[in-house]
């Protein structure tokens, strides 16, 4: 399904530990190995705390990790320091969970939109009215909303802005970090429609964190599921639900509340919760809370093996030693 | 006689018409779904029914009744009775509700004291199993601790076993799994449909998950601008409704081999 050629952006071996309290380490993200596709979605999915808001920062250069590199056009971005760093953020651009709270409210939407093409030079001042309106009519708002400040529109429509202000540089990857979860369900339709619309016009390449995975099988291509800094599985956001391997994707799905299902089933869903990542098991990160849990599941931590083409899972279950 | 019963009720804050003409009946051991988009006025009317609109919030016209029985007009320590006893509340984040400066012990002895006269001993001790009822492992140590210490699934039911301590006949829920991980989620959808089992209680649940609100409900609601656009069985909701933006609602909810846009 994925082309090797296609692959534009590889995360090797990312480490990301946390100093904590009482002089422990808190390992956030834990050798996570992800390869990104022209045009394909990458879903990123997990609970709270499970760090995946802290992968995709590095994507962006907001954070670097503490090991490993993330090749992107041949060179590690996350060793790019001053102008370069400056040039490479053409390339990679951010939409934020909470849309309000990453736009400067004394600016008006016009501003905002064209500040970032500014920036880099690639339009005048003259021009940002006009650019403003194209972009307004990209995301399906009137151009009028130009002349309005943030706290004047809704939450969707600031989400389009968002997602406007993101693609005025004509990036190559967007990264967006839970961009739908404030928002009402129809509302949330509206906008991934428009995801999806940009994303084939413009061939962009969508890193999506979320934590539902009834949401982010709909338009994702390939599925990470995270848990407590690892990454248990990789499959294809097709047919998920018959694909799924590991215990916790299992788990995930089983407490997706969608209209289909049967309403006379009882809910199974794992008791407990997720442990804190400072006290993360010494074997499978997910040992505790696993139904099928082994001896060997709480000594060694599983790798992940691929089990078909696009599908890797790591879990004692699957390998052939056990 | 129905347990709850919203009359032609209309509520304003201030001169403002918030919620018109609303109407509802339901009985003893019923899960009522009340959905819609934000601002839609479904917070409003279950805050209505515990008479804990906030400030200037009236009902205007028509009538609440609880067991035949009007809600309007109570009095202060009328309402004391009744709310916590036979009708309590559940918030989206209940450690929110909690003094941020007590341990959960401390608010939940005050809390039984308030309605039972018995000894600080035997409030503790009910506490704690009231906790250890609703899952929660070790109920001594959560009374002891802080609401900032526990973790948020934790807090929900804290929650719920305060909210459930007198087996209400009706337990409101305001976006009771909002703030919550979709596994945790789940943990509590499933311990609220265990209360309808075990208690009979009926309960009102507000949210904005149309999956959730659609397991859960009996009967379902869909409130617009203040308005009821549409009620009915969940079956007929689901599958029979007319409505146009029922339709237009459930078609937005993303489900696992449903709709895909790529």
């Amino acid at each position: 399904m994925f082309d090797e050629k296609d692959m534009i952006l590889e995360a090797k071996h990312i480490t990301r530990k946390f100093p904590a309290a009482g002089g422990r380490t808190l390992v956030a993200c834990n050798d996570i190995n992800l390869k990104m596709y022209k045009g394909k979605t990458l879903g990123l999915v997990g609970e709270s705390g499970c760090g995946k808001s802290t992968f995709m920062r590095f994507l962006v250069a907001l954070d670097t990790p503490t090991e490993g590199e993330i090749i992107y056009k041949g060179r590690d971005i996350t060793k790019l320091k001053g102008e370069e760093l400056r040039q490479n953020r053409q390339n990679i651009q951010m939409v934020f969970q909470d849309p309000s709270g990453s736009f400067n409210p004394k600016m008006k939407i016009r501003d905002i939109i064209c500040e970032p093409l500014l920036n880099f030079k690639r339009i005048k001042k003259s021009e940002v009215d006009k650019v403003a309106r194209e972009y307004l009519e990209m995301v399906d708002l009137p151009g009028d909303f130009a002349d309005r400040y943030p706290h004047n529109m809704s939450g969707g429509q600031r989400q389009r802005i968002a997602i406007a202000r993101a693609i005025a540089l004509e990036p190559e990857i967007i990264v967006m970090d839970e961009a739908t979860c404030a928002l009402d369900v129809s509302v949330q339709k509206t906008i991934i429609e428009l995801i999806v619309n940009l994303q084939k016009k413009k061939n962009i390449t969508i890193g999506f964190i979320a934590h539902d995975l009834g949401l982010i099988q709909s338009f994702a291509h390939q599925i990470a599921v995270m848990y407590l800094g690892n990454i248990v599985e990789i499959l294809p956001a097709e047919d998920i639900d018959k694909h799924a391997m590991h215990p916790y994707t299992k788990a995930l799905l089983g407490a997706v509340f969608d209209l289909n299902m049967d309403f006379s089933k009882k809910i199974e869903s794992i008791d407990s919760e997720a442990p804190s990542p400072l006290d993360a098991p010494a074997g499978c990160p997910f040992c505790d809370r696993c139904d099928r849990c082994m001896p060997i599941c709480k000594e060694k931590r599983a790798s992940l093996i691929t089990v078909e083409e696009g599908h890797e899972v790591a879990c004692h279950l699957y390998t052939k030693e056990a | 006689m129905a347990l709850l019963e919203l009359k032609h009720t209309d509520i304003s804050y201030g001169k403002r018409l918030i919620v018109k003409d609303c109407n509802l009946t339901m009985n003893q051991g019923e899960i009522v779904s009340i959905v819609g988009e934000s601002g839609s006025g479904k917070t409003t009317v279950i805050r209505a029914v515990l008479g804990l609109l906030p400030g200037g919030g009236k009902v205007t016209n028509g009538d609440i009744l609880f067991e035949g029985e009007t809600l309007l007009n109570k009095s202060k320590d009328e309402w004391r009775k009744l709310r916590g006893t036979d009708i309590s509340m559940i918030f989206q984040d209940s450690g929110a509700m909690m003094n941020p400066t007590r341990k959960v012990g401390d608010a939940f002895v005050e809390y039984i004291l308030t309605h039972e006269k018995i000894s600080r001993k035997d409030a503790w001790d009910k506490g704690v199993e009231m906790l250890e009822r609703m899952r929660l492992p070790d109920g001594n140590n959560i009374m002891r601790s802080y609401p900032f210490q526990l973790s948020g699934g934790m807090r929900q039911r804290v929650g719920i076993a305060m909210g459930m301590t007198y087996q209400p006949k009706l337990l409101l829920a305001d976006e009771p799994t909002s703030a919550l991980d979709v596994t945790t989620q789940a943990q509590i959808i499933r311990q609220f449909m265990e209360l309808r089992d075990e208690y009979g209680t009926s309960i009102i649940i507000v949210t904005h998950n149309l999956g959730v609100a659609a397991y859960m409900a009996d009967y379902l609601i869909v409130m617009k601008n203040g308005v009821i656009e549409d009620q009915g069985d969940r079956d007929h909701m689901l599958h029979q409704s007319d409505n146009a933006y029922t339709k237009k609602l459930l078609d937005a909810v993303p489900s696992l081999g449903g709709t895909r846009y790529v």
